[in-house]
């Protein structure tokens, strides 16, 4: 995945490429009109234009795996944005057609238990995971981040004191940390956000914390500090820019945890509760149907396998193309 | 104005003998199994405590279907239980007593101990969690073996993809399609509890292996694999990734080295090499991974229990949190953190067996 062998158009050509012995590759591609290289027929050099290969540059989707990640996360984003516009069935009325199978007239993927349509509740179901993830995500990296750069600029005692407390956190299993958040502050979309948000702070705020340190060390933070740039301006305008590569494909890493916290919660019964739809909490529901309706656990928990797989993919993919060096 | 502070220098790395290093470790971490004890505990107590909403109104039960004299009852037995009346420090203080006494108190249902409720489910966990070290171990040295020897080849990539997927992989899903996969469609594995209730199971111990020697029941021990191999293998995942990762730098790390060289020149086959010389490299990394690992592993039994019906203490958990059960969820949380600190402790005492250097100093 990070062999990084994408192809390059634009940037690798050099005159002594174009001017190499011409290969047969180099022939079957001139009948195109331009090789793999960006170079047309007669050896100048050609820009690809287009959205997409625009990405390539960027380094961005240079895998297949990488790909069908990006394309999938989108489509799922833009499922639940759009998707509930788009479905008529209503995903919490229930009908007198109950557990009716794939491919009934007017349910595609069917009903469940309470006669209410599959699809419309995987669609709608998608909103409330992607917002509990996003919206912890954003959450973890406020405060891991902040955490961090305090820790890393800082030194000394602030240092020491944070990162034994990331280090604590870090040790104890955060699922029952968030657990713990959730059965004290009641289930919920607000506490399961805050619940996974908390327990997800620590790791960033130990990457933050490292790179912050290794850019304070160097001279244009000294040379800031010494220009009399106060400090909160030093941390967001100095080093968070410089730091920000690694940690965003850190961040995007975990909202694939987020999401798998979330869901989890979810079909434990500690986290969105019913009737709005939500895919935890419709595996849980579906499991009393295991053996007469499979599809009604498969799908939900498979979707939300594929989106927390492609999450992670992405932010892999993220890394490659932010932070060459392998810093994070 | 005064001058502006410079970024502190940090003092040059002091070079000590990496036995004394070592050591000193290990004589920190010993020290500090009573702190981390004491920070766990006080962690729950917060948990349960000082969080907005109170916790009384919650675990009595609001909004579940319970009748409202119900829930005044909860709440009337949470506060007497939590002793809220009290000033906070006098709480603490209680609480901290009762924890060395061990009183857990009483479940709201049902009128059991917590301390025989945890009795109950202890064995189950343990029984799990050491199942699902044993399954990312045999997993995690395979395939990083495999993938080290066959080195940029598609089995090198495909094992390090899968092997980096699988870190976050959320537990209930794939335990859910596991149990759709091999338990309804294929029908190879039973999916649900530790034994089948046809079997006449009378726990002594409740560590079922153990039972089944005391007892002279061999018979048990047969569904008691079976009923493992699907839960373990869940639990697994995540860390026989990591598992797959080291071992593979490692095995690549002294592939080249002189003693390798040495061992294939005696004339011993390809696999006493790997087995001997090469793999005796990972073991530290191995057990490093295990006990980093070991929290999000119990972390994740919570959930795997539930999604098999498997009596255990994360279930014990689920439902107290769910029945508003305030003892019963006090005693769960701490029990996990115990056995979390207690396997982190022996992870170190494998330190000492695994790396001679620490032994003889």
């Amino acid at each position: 995945m990070s062999d990084g062998t994408g192809s390059d158009p634009g940037l690798g050509t050099t005159d002594a490429l174009a001017a190499a012995p011409v290969s047969g590759g180099a022939i079957r591609s001139a009948r195109r009109g331009w090789d793999r290289d960006g170079r047309d027929r007669d050896g100048r050099d050609r820009e690809r234009r287009g959205p997409m290969a625009k990405l390539r540059r960027l380094g961005i989707g240079t895998s297949w795996p990488a790909k069908v990640s990006w394309v999938f996360l989108v489509a799922i984003v833009l499922v639940a944005l759009a998707g509930p516009l788009l479905i008529s069935a209503d995903p919490v009325r229930q009908t007198s057609s109950a557990m009716l199978p794939f491919g009934s007239p007017g349910h595609l993927l069917g009903t469940d238990d309470l006669g209410r349509d599959e699809l419309a509740r995987l669609v709608h179901g998608a909103r409330p995971l992607l917002f509990v993830a996003f919206a912890s995500t954003a959450l973890a990296a406020v405060i891991g981040i902040g955490v961090g750069l305090l820790a890393g600029y800082a030194g000394g005692v602030v240092e020491q004191v944070l990162m034994r407390a990331v280090d604590l956190a870090l040790a104890f299993p955060s699922i029952l940390l968030v657990i713990l958040l959730v059965a004290a502050a009641g289930p919920g979309m607000a506490s399961l956000v805050v619940g996974v948000g908390v327990s997800l702070a620590p790791g960033l705020a130990r990457l933050a914390r490292a790179l912050a340190a290794r850019e304070t060390a160097r001279d244009y933070i000294v040379a800031a500090r010494l220009g009399g740039t106060r400090t909160p301006r030093v941390l967001v305008q100095e080093i968070l820019p410089n730091i920000a590569g690694p940690m965003v494909a850190q961040v995007v890493m975990t909202l694939s945890v987020a999401a798998g916290f979330a869901a989890g919660l979810s079909y434990l019964g500690l986290g969105i509760q019913p009737p709005t739809p939500d895919w935890g909490y419709m595996v849980q529901a579906g499991q009393e149907f295991l053996y007469s309706a499979p599809r009604l656990v498969v799908l939900p928990a498979a979707l939300t396998l594929m989106f927390v797989v492609a999450c992670n993919f992405v932010g892999d993919d993220l890394r490659d193309a932010l932070d060459p060096k392998g810093t994070a | 104005m005064s001058a502006l502070p410079l970024p502190r220098l940090r003092r040059p790395h002091r070079p000590r003998s990496e036995r004394v290093d070592t050591l000193w470790a290990m004589f920190r971490r010993l020290l500090g199994i009573p702190v981390v004890l004491f920070a766990l505990a006080t962690l729950v107590f917060i948990a349960m405590r000082l969080l907005p909403g109170s916790p009384t109104a919650s675990l009595a039960g609001g909004g579940t279907n319970l009748t409202a004299a119900e829930i005044a009852q909860n709440e009337a037995r949470a506060s007497e239980a939590l002793g809220l009346d009290q000033p906070l420090l006098t709480q603490y203080g209680t609480y901290l007593d009762n924890l060395v006494h061990l009183r857990f108190g009483e479940s709201f249902f049902g009128s059991n101990s917590v301390l025989s409720l945890l009795g109950d489910a202890l064995p189950g966990t343990i029984e799990l969690t050491l199942a699902a070290m044993t399954v990312a171990v045999l997993l995690g040295v395979v395939t990083g073996v495999v993938a080290a020897l066959r080195k940029g080849t598609w089995i090198d990539t495909t094992t390090r993809t899968v092997a980096t997927v699988s870190f976050s992989l959320p537990w209930f899903a794939l335990g859910v399609i596991a149990i759709v996969v091999f338990g309804v469609w294929l029908r190879w594995l039973p999916v649900l509890g530790r034994l089948p209730s046809s079997l006449d199971y009378h726990p002594t111990t409740n560590f079922v292996l153990l039972d089944a020697i005391l007892q002279n029941r061999f018979e048990l021990v047969g569904p008691w694999i079976q009923h493992l191999i699907l839960p373990a293998t869940t639990l697994a995942l995540s860390m026989a990734g990591y598992i797959t990762r080291i071992v593979r730098a490692s095995v690549l790390d002294v592939l080249g080295d002189d003693f390798v060289r040495t061992a294939r020149m005696k004339g011993l086959t390809e696999s006493a090499v790997i087995r001997r010389h090469v793999l005796r490299n990972s073991w530290l990394p191995i057990v490093t991974v295990l006990g980093l690992q070991f929290g999000s592993l119990l972390g994740g039994s919570v959930i795997t229990e539930t999604v098999f019906s498997y009596g255990g203490v994360g279930r014990l958990l689920v439902q107290g949190v769910l029945q508003r059960d305030y003892p019963v969820v006090q005693g769960a949380a701490l029990a996990i953190a115990l056995l979390f600190v207690l396997v982190n402790y022996a992870v170190d005492m494998l330190y000492m067996i695994l790396d001679p250097r620490i032994r003889k100093g």
